[in-house]
């Protein structure tokens, strides 16, 4: 077991590189863990920038186009957040507040820049709060619409080219069309590779935990890509072909949800019997689900086609919910599972009404749907064990 | 539910349309088409001013009702749209409208609220989503409102709106009206104002297809022409509210302004009728130097919706024992500026950014906290403030994450910034004895009181 009890009493902190034990996991791992990781502190030391980003909608291939490290900003590591909550209420997601909290704190000092989109009402504040107290020179933030239409993917195509020329201009760079090419490529080979690993979760007793499969979501978000593909297909030698991760499981589960990118709360739910085969989150399924389309002329057009209406949405785009609700079954079927956990975030709109109609599709389809909600750092994970030992018991496993 | 069919002739093409027939979904407008009539005569012989202004506006509302009530027993196409989507437009088209979002707003709700909310929780929505949503859902998925023919969206400005609009197209009665969202952009840039201008002249062939309405555009410049008389005399009004004292308070202009002119009475005569009397009731005030309470001492900002359902309980107490006036609100001060009708593009232009950028809870919360900041500077300033009482909804996420910019803008504009945190809607978020504590200790601490 990965989540000893102390003499205390108090939990020690789940690691998950205790099972799997191959180099390259070892990496992820630590890349998962801290915000700083290794492959990042290499990179800037070697005269890399960095431009962090909030949140998956926005476009890394333009970044690694431009040769830039794009870091999807986390709170990870975040024990508190009483600087950010002079800005912040207590009504707001904890997500931001960590996150501006860790800025406040120096954290984010390594960024050369950080890209925003409005794709919450929280996070446009954390970019106003960003703004007025932290000291990252190249800000922006990209508007996201609400919709998909032709008119929707033209508007969002000319936010990122309207971005490539803000990025090229404050570091005067050149950002190519074939550099951009080679961009889609190189994540879609990343996005390939994720599925692979996926795949190996469709097996009866999978050779990879849920929380193992987050940390190698997660740490795809904060190295370089072509690092990270490399330690990727390293990972998958060593598990493809093999069979069980040890864990004993009574269900296999599968996770929505908003933000959630800390291994160590799917480690709680495995802990009590639910192994989590499949997601529809954004540090997992969503980000890789599809690929960008290779074969548009105009790179930054099929990259504003991907990032808003080709990938499978989030909530808040509003003429996806049948799609999105497809999505999950079609997941949920196709990964053998049991049941959904539908993990929202305290005061998260978005989510909150997404679960409401989720779970009502999915008992359309005799799917049977839980929601719980969280804060954004896992503390205490007695009464969600609970609920998830609840509902494993409600599937008759 | 049954559903007839009427027919409209339009271009020689026929259009058939589904018109819902469903009792119990208009059964409440019935109700409010009687009670606010009652209301309306049971006051005709009331001669105070201040109370004829008020309820003026009820013969408002009861006759917007009466126009769907009508149009659903006649089988002719009634809509849903929205105050920031044009509603010069539909008017314009002939067609009635109401607006779904209204309903835990209009007084008329606060006997069943609560309950309602309550409900909301059963049927699996937490309590933490906005309550204004939470009702809106209630409503659509209990079948109390009447299925329009076509229903305008409005997915701006906060997270909760969107949400509303898909439980809409979730519903299984609702899911085959056709809807149309005009999309929102986030900056207010002219870029966005054409992309909001094209997406209300898509919302025009939209109508069309769906109720076989036609826009004529003389007409919508006719409503727009009345609508900018609307707003010039709205903004005189809001110019005499700066006199000290203030000559009304929280419970006269404000809000009832903005419901005049974007939902109930939207270009028409009667609501610039209305506003000129409000002008003169005002000037009249101002001249005597008569406040809203004999003795103004505190100038109050309230900045956010006015509560609707217990507004009544907090600020007669807060005047009354303190001398604070609440002299302006969110609602009551939006910069609404005229649209220019000499070409057909300055309109759709006009329309985009009255829609963005003028209308109240819109126009600060689509975009960077930069909105919230200008409106405060300039109403701190224009109506010598003396306390910003920031509420905190709870449903304003967006504006609870500019909790610190507006601290911090309040201390360099030197006035009193007072961090209430209650829920607009829901008088039971907060007990009234708790806020009253708050103002009281507040007040105090301040030297105000
Ligand atoms: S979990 Fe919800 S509220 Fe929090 S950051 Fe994500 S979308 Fe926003
Ligand atoms: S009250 Fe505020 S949060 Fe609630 S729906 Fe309206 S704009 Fe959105």
């Amino acid at each position: 077991m990965n989540n000893m009890i102390t003499s205390s009493g108090s939990q020690r902190e789940y690691t998950p590189s205790d099972r799997i034990q191959c180099d390259a996991f070892q990496q992820m791992c630590e890349a998962t863990a801290c915000v700083q990781n290794s492959a990042l502190k290499r990179w800037k030391e070697n005269g890399g920038k960095v431009v962090g980003f909030l949140c998956s909608m926005a476009p890394d291939e333009l970044l690694i186009a431009a040769n830039m490290l794009g870091f999807r900003v986390r709170g990870t590591g975040s024990t508190n957040t009483d600087l950010a909550d002079n800005y912040f209420t207590n009504l707001n997601c904890t997500f931001p507040r960590h996150c501006l909290n860790m800025a406040m704190e120096g954290e984010y000092e390594f960024l050369d820049g950080i890209l925003y989109l409005n794709s919450c009402d929280h996070i446009r504040r954390l970019y106003d709060n960003w703004k007025l107290n932290i000291d990252t020179e190249f800000i922006e933030l990209i508007a996201l619409p609400r919709q998909t239409g032709p008119d929707q993917v033209k508007f969002f195509t000319e936010e990122f080219q309207m971005i490539r020329e803000k990025l090229e201009s404050h570091f005067k760079i050149k950002i190519t069309d074939d550099a951009l090419r080679d961009a889609i490529k190189l994540g879609n080979e990343t996005r390939r590779l994720q599925r692979r690993m996926y795949d190996l979760r469709k097996q009866d007793d999978p050779p990879i935990t849920g929380a193992e499969v987050l940390t190698v979501m997660v740490a795809g978000t904060a190295m370089p890509k072509t690092e990270y593909n490399v330690l990727l297909r390293e990972l998958l030698e060593e598990l493809e072909g093999k069979q069980g991760s040890g864990k004993e499981y009574r269900a296999r589960l599968m996770i929505t949800g908003g933000v959630l990118d800390d291994p160590k709360w799917i480690n709680a739910v495995e802990e009590v019997g639910g192994l989590v085969v499949a997601d529809g989150l954004c540090f997992g399924g969503r980000i890789m689900w599809e690929d960008i389309d290779e074969t548009i002329e105009d790179p930054i057009e099929a990259l504003g086609r991907y990032y808003l209406a080709d990938r499978p949405s989030c909530p808040r785009v509003v003429d996806k919910q049948e799609e999105r609700a497809e999505f999950t079954a079609n997941m949920f079927k196709e990964f053998n599972c049991d049941g959904i956990v539908g993990a929202k975030m305290v005061f998260c709109d978005q989510w909150n009404v997404e679960n409401y109609m989720l779970k009502s599709d999915m008992h359309e389809q005799e799917i049977p749907f839980m929601s719980v909600e969280r804060e954004y750092i896992t503390s205490g994970t007695g009464q969600l064990k609970t609920r998830i030992q609840a509902f494993i018991e409600s599937l008759g496993k | 539910m049954s559903s007839s069919s009427s027919t409209v002739e339009e271009n020689n093409t026929v259009i058939d349309q589904p018109v819902m027939v469903k009792e119990p979904s208009i059964a409440k407008f019935r109700e409010e088409v009687v009670n606010w009539g009652l209301l309306y005569d049971s006051v005709a012989t009331i001669e105070d001013p201040d109370f004829r202004i008020n309820a003026e506006l009820a013969k408002l509302v009861r006759d917007a009702r009466k126009s769907i009530v009508d149009a659903f027993d006649e089988g002719r196409p009634f809509i849903s749209n929205n105050y920031c989507t044009a509603p010069e437009v539909s008017k314009a088209m002939g067609l009635p409208s109401y607006m779904l979002f209204e309903a835990p707003f209009i007084p008329s709700s606060k006997e069943v609220l609560g309950d309602q909310l309550d409900h909301t929780a059963a049927m699996g929505l937490g309590p933490d989503l906005c309550t204004a949503i939470r009702s809106g859902i209630y409503y659509v998925e209990q079948g109390l409102v009447p299925l329009p023919a076509a229903m305008i969206g409005f997915i701006f400005p906060c997270d909760g709106m969107p949400m509303l609009h898909q439980v809409i197209k979730h519903n299984k009665f609702w899911k085959d009206m056709p809807l149309f969202c005009p999309d929102p952009p986030y900056f207010q840039d002219p870029r966005s104002i054409d992309y909001f201008a094209n997406e209300l002249k898509k919302m025009v062939s939209f109508l069309h297809n769906a109720t076989g309405a036609t826009l004529d555009m003389d007409k919508l410049k006719e409503i727009i022409d009345e609508s900018n008389k609307q707003y010039l005399l709205w903004q005189e009004y809001n110019e005499l509210r700066r006199a000290r004292p203030s000559p009304h308070g929280y419970d006269i202009g404000g809000a009832k302004c903005f419901c005049v002119s974007q939902m109930f009475s939207v270009g028409e005569p009667d609501g610039t009728e209305w506003f000129g009397k409000l002008v003169k009731l005002a000037e009249d005030k101002v001249e005597q130097g008569l406040g809203s309470t004999p003795q103004e001492k505190i100038r109050m900002f309230w900045f956010d919706i006015m509560p609707p359902n217990w507004a009544d309980e907090l600020f007669p107490i807060l005047a009354q024992e303190y001398g604070a006036v609440c002299v302006m609100d969110m609602f009551g001060n939006s910069p609404y500026t005229t649209i220019d009708t000499s070409s057909e593009e300055s309109i759709w232009q006009g329309m985009a950014k009255r829609g963005l950028f003028d209308t109240p809870m819109v126009r600060q919360a689509i975009g960077p906290a930069e909105g919230f900041l200008d409106d405060l500077t300039r109403i701190v300033r224009d109506y010598e403030i003396d306390v910003v009482v920031w509420p905190g909804h709870m449903g304003h996420k967006e504006s609870l994450g500019t909790y610190g910019i507006i601290r911090e803008a309040c201390k360099d504009l030197g006035v009193h910034f007072l961090d209430l945190r209650v829920d607009i809607l829901d008088g039971r978020f907060v007990e009234k004895d708790e806020t009253l504590d708050k103002f009281a200790r507040f007040f105090k601490n301040k030297g105000l009181a």
